[in-house]
């Protein structure tokens, strides 16, 4: 029977996916897992955090020594390459930090709450990640969006009897649900143009057919702000400073690094594989005779300039280190502008940098928030005596946030530049990002003045920490050290990664 | 007569889906919120697709606008409830008007000037052997991922529901 | 254009004998409730109009007529009108794809018995109106401007959405031997006493508890649980509006009695083959024969209706919940499990 053939054959390659894609089926695992042990041990209420980070263990494990595949799997619904590979670490890493970061978090830790659904959604999170930066169908690309969004919509509301919170996980869903109904008809409308949802089979479509450019702009524009919404590009921004303050610090830290990757790693995808002719050997944006490079570097100068202008004002400093993530994305927008290897390299460079930057910063503020109970600026006056050792990794984290030399966040900022430089119509993008640079100095001051130069006298008791949260908090500082002196491996790595698969 | 009953339904659509946003009383915007789902069903009826009609009238209208009527008989301040917040003033409204207009005037532009593929129509005898066909073999992936997408949604809902 | 013709008076025909039938169906139905009641509770029951009282349910019917329609001022007059029309709008077309026969062939003409008895997605239609039906309830509640109103429609609303789900997935097992949404496809594949009764035991039961639920009959009849909600959804209804009402809960059990004889008892299957009785495929009296057969396992079935409502003691609101999400769920979901290893072992 024909069908009966369709299902063997089918089969078959069900087998060879699941080989590729054990990563995730370990996450999904995880998840499970995660919920099943906090029913089975109620009393523990880490236990689902632990089951978490045994879990991300053995996923990184199997992600690291897994083939360098190449190659797609479930019917050309998602493909295993390096460059996802590259993500899924990044993101994995991010996931593994902020579960421990949360086993510090006295905000969690208060008011009797169960955790055990905390952890698990989080390990959900990080599989809808996993399948969001190897989707290349687009269907798989707004389902695994979906559910990225979801847990993170219940994440930070956690903590739902602060008010802040629920008000932060509200706006949340309110501004994702527009912003998905927005992708999803841009969606639509590609399917309506070319007849299928496959990134492959979409871009071989644009190459052949004859197509109204300005018919494919909307579309795609809608798909763009749909995903720009996720990685907070700024005209999509506007849910970005209430969630990051109202949200647990964790979580916060967790959709500044984590959500924000797997967002760039299908925004790349997306425009690299769909509409970036790599299949015919022409050059760069070939499809498109339209000037995308231009849209996409006015978003880039946007995004970074409005977070680090507004930036300036904030007093709060988890809402001042939301316009900073803003501002980054913008920064990382830059190295997409150029769209070659060079770009993109710079781009995953970047992400493994911030990575540790941001979440150090982020942990900073938790470790601070457990002591004081506050996040306000002015309430870090005097922290570089009270809690000498972690306001020295502050210091790192901010330098580096900065883009300052001998920290990675120079390194990641110098190949974004120079992939930048080499295409001599984006000098004057460079030349925006280095006084966006500059702005952003004056606000990562501000943290630092308060805390070296204010009340210094005042500040008599000091705070203790226990031992496993500073060695974590070295663990994310010495790197931000080490990266900025010795970065060959990463580019190295970056440079390797940046082959997305190809039918 | 196809055509007929295209613009009926589509009058049906776009007619209550105007009274979802224009009424006063979020009663009636929740209850016209079935007749726009009843209208999207005959769309798809007109379709071919009446397995997905009945799942739109089973989910849509069974399930979800449910929720959203008990939602509303649960409120206290039922008619008169004023759209605008608080902070939206001038400022907001202009601009958002110029967006609206703007999306507006594309998707026209779009819908009008476009030729969209067309793929050769086959008179389905039955749909549903077709749609679990496809979702046991090409969509598999996508198909699994709903159920633990819904997973999710499930445990954040309890979540969200319980009391402590 | 005489094909079409042909067709609409087909249908014209079908509808008009269905719906006369759901009327008939009715007063049958309140006729025979206060005569069984009456008997359970050892009274005479009606026994002044007409002889043993067969008339009472016509004489109900005018005095409904007669009545004054009320509308409380404070009610939303739109959606009270509304909510009895939905009502019994769902309950009637709920019978457009139920077939009464298997099929008459007049010449070259084959008629189905049924407006349309073969629409391959047959029962999800049944489950789609059924959840239209809880508007009606839901409506009449909200819009009587009554707080024992309200509750009674938001306790039947909640009950029927949480048994929808046992029920629809109860029914799966059946789908699953049929190969078919159809209903007559079910019913065809239920050929002499192959019924899914005996296929489907435990879908069956989940099935028929689900039913009571949906159709809010006892001991499910919170909704108008008179002790502590007055009337329930309807208190504030009063003449011909109350008596849709009323009409609508009798046909529904009529239609949750043919919908159950349809999937678990062979609907209109004789019990042995046709040819027994010397009848032939397509003719006048096989149809007939069917019909009545059918006729009688409705009938059989309300009478199970009316005797469970007259012994079993009325659950509580919490009792519901909790069989309906933590007992029915899993064990329709069971069902589920145990009908595919059963036909993975016996094919």
């Amino acid at each position: 029977m024909f069908e009966q053939d369709i299902i063997n054959k089918f089969v078959t390659n069900v087998g060879e996916s699941i080989q590729l894609m054990q990563p995730e089926v370990a996450l999904l695992i995880t998840f499970v897992l995660a919920l099943v042990f906090d029913l089975i041990f109620k009393k523990t209420r880490s236990i689902a955090g632990y089951v978490a980070i045994l879990g991300f263990i053995v996923t990184g494990f199997l992600l690291c020594t897994a083939d360098s595949a190449n190659a797609g799997g479930f019917a050309q619904m998602v493909a295993i390459d390096p460059f996802s590979n590259f993500f899924k670490l990044i993101i994995l890493l991010a996931s593994l930090i902020v579960v421990v970061m949360s086993l510090f978090s006295k905000e969690l830790y208060t008011e009797s709450r169960t955790l055990g659904e905390y952890y698990s959604l989080i390990a959900g999170m990080t599989l809808a990640m996993f399948l969001l930066s190897s989707s290349n169908n687009l269907i798989m690309m707004y389902l695994s969006i979906e559910m990225m969004s979801l847990s993170s919509y219940v994440l930070a509301g956690y903590t739902k009897e602060i008010k802040r919170a629920s008000e932060a996980s509200l706006k949340y869903v309110i501004y994702g649900a527009i912003s998905s109904g927005i992708m999803i008809y841009g969606i639509s409308l590609i399917f309506g143009l070319t007849g299928t949802l496959n990134l492959y089979e979409i871009n071989s479509f644009l190459a052949n057919a004859d197509i109204n450019l300005w018919a494919l702009l909307v579309p795609t524009l809608m798909i763009i702000a749909g995903i720009g919404y996720k990685i907070s590009i700024v005209p999509f921004h506007f849910w970005t400073p209430d969630v990051y303050e109202g949200a647990p610090v964790t979580i916060t830290a967790l959709l500044s690094v984590a959500s924000k990757a797997a967002g760039f790693a299908m925004l790349i995808r997306f425009i690299k594989v769909g509409f970036v002719d790599s299949m015919f050997g022409g050059d760069f944006w070939a499809v498109l005779h339209l000037d995308w490079q231009h849209i996409i570097a006015l978003l880039s100068v946007l995004t970074m300039t409005l977070g680090n202008l507004v930036a300036l004002w904030q007093t709060n400093v988890k809402r001042l280190l939301a316009y900073s993530s803003i501002a980054h994305a913008g920064y990382m927008l830059m190295g997409l502008t150029v769209m070659n290897d060079a770009g993109v390299a710079a781009v995953l460079i970047y992400f493994f940098v911030y990575l540790f930057m941001n979440l150090g910063a982020f942990f900073f503020v938790l470790l601070i928030a457990n002591k004081t109970g506050s996040e306000d600026i002015e309430d870090y006056q005097g922290l570089g005596y009270k809690a000498p050792a972690i306001s020295v990794c502050m210091v790192i984290f901010l330098v580096s946030l900065t883009g300052l030399p001998p920290t990675a966040g120079f390194i990641g900022k110098l190949y974004i530049f120079t992939a930048l430089l080499q295409n001599p119509d984006f000098i004057w993008l460079a030349v925006v990002g280095v006084i966006n640079s500059v702005i952003s100095l004056a606000f990562y001051v501000k943290v630092f003045r308060n805390m070296y130069l204010r009340k210094v006298d005042e500040a008599k008791e000091t705070f203790k920490f226990s031992i496993p949260s500073i060695v974590l908090m070295f663990a994310l500082a010495i790197p931000t050290l080490l990266f900025g002196i010795y970065f060959s491996p990463i580019v190295n790595w970056a440079e390797q990664s940046v082959g997305i698969f190809l039918r | 007569m196809e055509d007929l009953l295209f613009y009926l339904f589509a009058f049906v659509v776009i007619g209550s889906a105007s009274v979802v946003v224009l009424s006063k009383n979020i009663m009636y915007s929740a209850f016209s919120l079935l007749f726009t789902f009843f209208g999207v069903a005959g769309l798809y009826v007109l379709l071919f697709a009446d397995f997905v009609a009945l799942t739109q009238i089973m989910v849509y209208i069974g399930g979800i606008l449910v929720l959203i009527i008990f939602g509303v008989l649960l409120t206290t301040k039922i008619t008169g409830v004023d759209i605008k917040s608080g902070t939206t003033g001038k400022v907001q409204l202009i601009t958002a008007s110029v967006v609206v207009v703007i999306i507006a005037i594309s998707l026209i532009l779009l819908f009008t000037n476009v030729e969209w593929v067309n793929q050769e129509f086959v008179q389905p005898n039955t749909t549903i052997d077709s749609i679990g066909f496809a979702f046991m073999t090409k969509y598999l992936l996508p198909f699994e991922i709903a159920a633990v997408l819904l997973l999710i949604a499930l445990v954040g809902a309890t979540l969200i529901a319980r009391r402590k | 254009m005489t094909e079409t013709l042909w067709l609409l008076i087909e249908v014209g025909v079908k509808a008009l004998f269905i719906i006369s039938m759901i009327l008939s169906a009715a007063a049958v139905l309140v006729y025979s409730e206060r005569k069984v009641s009456a008997f359970i509770q050892n009274r005479i029951g009606p026994n002044r109009v007409g002889p043993v009282g067969v008339l009472q349910p016509f004489a109900d019917v005018l005095k409904l007529f007669m009545k004054e329609d009320l509308v409380p001022r404070a009610a939303d007059r739109r959606f009270h009108s509304l909510a009895p029309i939905i009502s019994l709008g769902v309950a009637i077309s709920v019978y457009s794809v139920i077939p009464f026969a298997h099929y008459v062939q007049i010449g070259e003409r084959i008629i189905y018995m049924g407006i349309a008895p073969n629409v391959n997605v047959g029962y999800l239609f049944i489950l789609a109106l059924t959840s239209v039906g809880v508007y009606g309830v839901t409506l009449a509640g909200w819009s009587s401007n009554n707080k024992y109103s309200l509750l009674g429609g938001l306790r039947s609303s909640a009950q029927m959405i949480s048994y929808e789900l046992s029920m629809g997935l109860s029914i799966i097992g059946v789908f699953m031997l049929a190969g078919s949404f159809s209903l007559n496809d079910i019913v065809l594949q239920q050929e002499g006493l192959r019924w899914n009764i005996f296929l489907q035991p435990l879908g069956f039961i989940i099935f028929l508890v689900a039913t009571f639920a949906e159709t809010n009959r006892a001991p499910f009849d919170l909704p108008e649980a008179e002790p502590e909600l007055v009337g329930g959804y309807n208190t504030e209804y009063s003449g011909m509006k109350f008596g849709m009402f009323f009409l609508a809960e009798y046909a529904n059990m009529a239609t949750a009695s043919a919908i159950i004889s349809l999937l678990y008892l062979g609907g209109w299957q004789l019990p042995f083959s046709y040819n027994l009785i010397g009848l032939e495929a397509g003719s006048v009296s096989l149809a007939i024969v069917q019909f009545l057969c059918f006729l009688l396992k409705i009938l059989v079935l309300c009478f199970f209706f009316i005797w469970v409502r007259w012994t079993v003691p009325r659950f509580r609101y919490d009792q519901l919940m909790n069989l309906g999400w933590r007992k029915l769920l899993p064990l329709a979901l069971l069902n589920i499990v145990l009908t595919g290893i059963a036909m993975m072992i016996w094919g």
